[in-house]
């Protein structure tokens, strides 16, 4: 047993950290916030050179082959930006779903692109009636000779708006498979939707004609590999959420601390502790749930169960820690310079992202047993 | 990061050592009752003479150092041992005694190599028991404001006053306590730490009638009790870290009593209740309900984040990590979650989980104890207010200057 990090891990976290601090200023990132695509050339040129985006990716297709816990460190530091932007979408989700599913040809093909920033991934999975199951997959893709036609609309696809490549989801004959689909083509149109989001799009297929080659994996047997890249992806993404969780601990602790009222600073109250307390204890929560998840991936264990309670936690926990860092906080928190909101929208957008608490409490019943005897 | 318990072939071996001596030493006749309160006199003295075999190994306190008659093992070993004490249906020690668990590390930090010498052996060895008295009616979350007194004459210190919620059944040989040493002392300052023999003339134990038996420990201590104490003359040199410094000495037991050095060893009874909602009852099935099998997702949720508190502070605690507040979250958690598991277990299994009755009690009454205990827990170590307030100075809200943990070994 041992729980601290490795020394890669923590020159990773050192590394990233002071690059968060430098190049992703508060000033950078509420522009990158009014922006319809949270990135820059010049920030994806360098965050691609400094491999981000092959950590993921085995050595053979140009990446570098961490561990997903060397991984996860690194999203830790973006959630604590946060960082917004298609890194997890392309370097995490789009690599291991690629990994997952795809022939050699196409690993040799796209991976190493992908590992150096050439080329972005999306995936294209949910639509209208919601949910990350298979059977809320409804978009079909019709064969048409050796190719296919795709017709229909994907909803909330994050980072879509950034991306080179779609890797869409839909119905064929024999079930559900993969297609890679160039983002910038005639027929396919990516909106960015307004609101209390960020970087999430919807993607509108209107007869796009695929070429059989790019059917990824086997015709019909998509989800079970999507599903088994999604395990490995979730705690990265949770691990983003716990970055964001310190984050909004240690702005709470030091707002604690300056703020004063009723001439005396506003952490003396236990109300206001209390508020804190919380944060704090959602944190710790996400944190080693994620972190005992990735260990498990890492060293080949059962992690199913693991994986669907890491989410649950750090999803709820993100969202709530926003909640209660917003009650330490009151009206500076909602001033837009402040930097907080940011971090609240982040919270919401990445709430369903990969499955919302509520579904992945439902797949944890599988997951420990827990079936009707009926 | 590595979470595994068992991980070399070492280990393997320490773990298979482990089961096969215990198979062998475990004494015949040896039984867990369901409730801690029903523990026999004989089954006490089983209990002792298990807890002497396992000193003579060093295994009672296996962290403690060799030189006084722990086993001075890794963090590891120990993790094993805990699962197979755990296995076995027991804890360790396999009965209550807050000696080895918070008087032993508190004297290693703050007594002189005689008090060393004297008490950790006897502790460690199984050969005494010994009870934590703190608590006194007007003092419970305000502890540094207790009234016990014991005032220096000669070679002894007078000791009188009154301690509640404390102990357990068939009494100890010995005990701790904290006393007021300089009435006109400022706070914090007037207090000392004393090891008192349970047998001095002036000492009465009166059991009390209490919810549940024990707290948090699995260990079954049985009854709690209120402690007299009448012009008790206690030998002077039983104090432990210097006169009027006894809040300095307590903070270090304080620290593991708020959880400062987390716990092993498996809830069994959240996998038993899963296990007993799993199979048929009286004609059907628990988990046939939707609402059930989601309240058993959260149940686990719960307990799982429990544990992993609990493996996280055992591991900062015992490869020597800077700790801060993690003592009290983990405490403020596991009463917490306690209460809700309970709740939840009501909700699963309903009315079935409020009666002992040999025919409906599901887990032969030890889920209707569970529901009581969730409440009892509430209070020992500090309430869930107090844990709060801890973990508010160490992480230092409101303030620049942090309150440090206390001092482990």
């Amino acid at each position: 047993m041992d729980l601290s990090l490795t020394e890669t891990q923590q020159l990773i976290q050192d590394s990233t950290r002071d690059f968060v601090r430098n190049d992703y200023t508060k000033e950078v990132l509420l522009d990158l916030d009014e922006m319809p695509e949270p990135l820059t050339k010049e920030l994806w040129t360098k965050v691609s050179q400094l491999g981000w985006m092959g950590m993921a990716i085995p050595e053979k297709y140009g990446g570098t082959g961490n561990s997903l816990t060397d991984v996860a460190v690194l999203y830790e530091e973006l959630g604590r930006g946060p960082v917004p932007g298609p890194s997890f979408s392309s370097g995490v989700l789009g690599a291991l779903t690629l990994l997952n599913t795809a022939s050699p040809a196409h690993k040799e093909a796209w991976l190493p692109e992908v590992a150096s920033g050439e080329r972005i991934l999306a995936l294209a999975v949910t639509e209208k009636r919601y949910g990350w199951s298979p059977g809320h997959i409804e978009m079909t893709a019709k064969q048409d000779g050796g190719d296919y036609v795709l017709t229909g609309t994907k909803l909330f696809v994050h980072d879509a708006a950034s991306a080179t490549d779609l890797l869409v989801l839909a119905k064929t004959e024999s079930g559900l498979s993969m297609l890679r689909v160039d983002a910038n083509i005639p027929g396919v149109s990516i909106r960015v939707l307004p609101g209390f989001l960020s970087g999430v799009t919807e993607v509108t297929f209107d007869n796009v004609k695929v070429p059989g080659e790019d059917l990824i994996g086997t015709e019909g047997a998509a989800w079970a590999s999507f599903d088994a890249a999604l395990r490995s992806a979730i705690p990265v993404l949770c691990a983003y959420k716990v970055g964001a969780c310190q984050a909004l601990f240690e702005l709470s602790v030091a707002y604690s601390r300056e703020r004063t009222q009723f001439g005396q600073p506003i952490g003396k109250f236990q109300r206001v502790q209390d508020h804190i307390i919380h944060i704090v204890n959602y944190l710790d929560a996400a944190r080693w749930t994620t972190y005992e998840a990735l260990w498990k991936l890492d060293t080949g264990q059962d992690a199913a169960s693991s994986v669907h309670m890491a989410k649950v936690l750090a999803s709820d926990g993100y969202l709530r820690a926003c909640d209660f860092t917003h009650e330490v906080h009151a009206g500076i928190g909602v001033m837009r310079e402040y930097g907080l909101t940011l971090h609240t929208k982040m919270s919401r957008s990445l709430y369903h992202c990969l499955g919302a608490p509520k579904y992945h409490r439902k797949r944890m019943e599988g997951a420990l047993g827990l079936t009707s005897l009926r | 990061m590595d979470f595994a318990i068992e991980d070399s072939v070492e280990q393997s071996a320490f773990r298979e050592e482990v089961r096969a001596w215990l198979k062998e030493n475990i004494p015949e006749g040896t039984e867990y009752p369901v409730d801690p309160g029903d523990l026999t006199l004989e089954q006490y003295q089983l209990r002792r003479e298990l807890g002497r075999r396992l000193g003579a190994q060093g295994w009672l306190y296996p962290n403690m150092p060799t030189k006084y008659g722990g086993g001075d093992l890794p963090v590891e070993k120990v993790v094993i041992l805990n699962e197979e004490v755990g296995r076995a249906g027991f804890s360790l020690p396999p009965y209550y005694d807050a000696g080895g668990r918070m008087a032993a590390p508190t004297i290693l930090v703050w007594g002189s190599e005689e008090h060393k010498g004297r008490f950790l052996p006897e502790i460690c060895k199984g050969k005494v028991r010994t009870w934590q008295l703190l608590t006194e009616p007007g003092a419970g979350s305000d502890l540094a404001g207790i009234k016990m007194t014991a005032t220096r004459d000669g070679d002894a210190y007078v000791v009188n006053g009154q301690k509640i919620y404390v102990g357990s059944s068939h009494g100890a040989e010995q005990s701790w306590t904290v006393v007021v040493t300089d009435p006109d002392g400022e706070r914090h300052k007037n207090l000392s730490w004393l090891m008192i023999p349970m047998d001095l003339p002036g000492i009465t134990v009166v059991p009390l009638n209490l919810l549940t038996a024990g707290g948090e420990g699995g260990s079954g201590c049985g009854h709690k009790n209120t402690v007299f104490f009448d012009d008790v003359r206690v030998p002077a040199e039983n104090l432990v870290g210097g006169e009027n410094n006894g809040w300095k000495v307590a903070t270090t037991h304080l620290e593991m009593e708020h959880g400062g050095a987390g716990r092993l060893g498996d809830r069994r009874i959240i996998q038993e209740f899963i296990d007993y909602a799993k199979s048929e009852q009286h004609g059907y099935s628990l988990l046939d309900s939707e609402e059930a099998r989601e309240a058993l997702v959260d149940l686990h949720i719960e307990s799982e984040v429990t544990r992993l508190f609990a493996l996280r502070n055992y591991w900062m605690a015992h490869t020597g990590q800077p700790r801060s507040y993690e003592g009290s979250q983990y405490s403020l958690r596991r009463k917490l979650s306690g209460l809700d598991i309970a709740e939840k277990m009501l909700e699963i299994a309903g009315p079935y989980a409020l009666t002992n009755d040999a025919t409906y009690g599901p887990l032969n009454g030890a889920l209707e104890l569970y529901g009581r205990e969730a409440i009892t827990a509430l209070h020992p170590g500090a309430t869930t207010d107090i844990q709060r307030v801890i973990m508010s100075r160490r992480i230092g809200i409101g303030r620049q200057d942090r309150e440090k943990a206390g001092a482990l070994r």
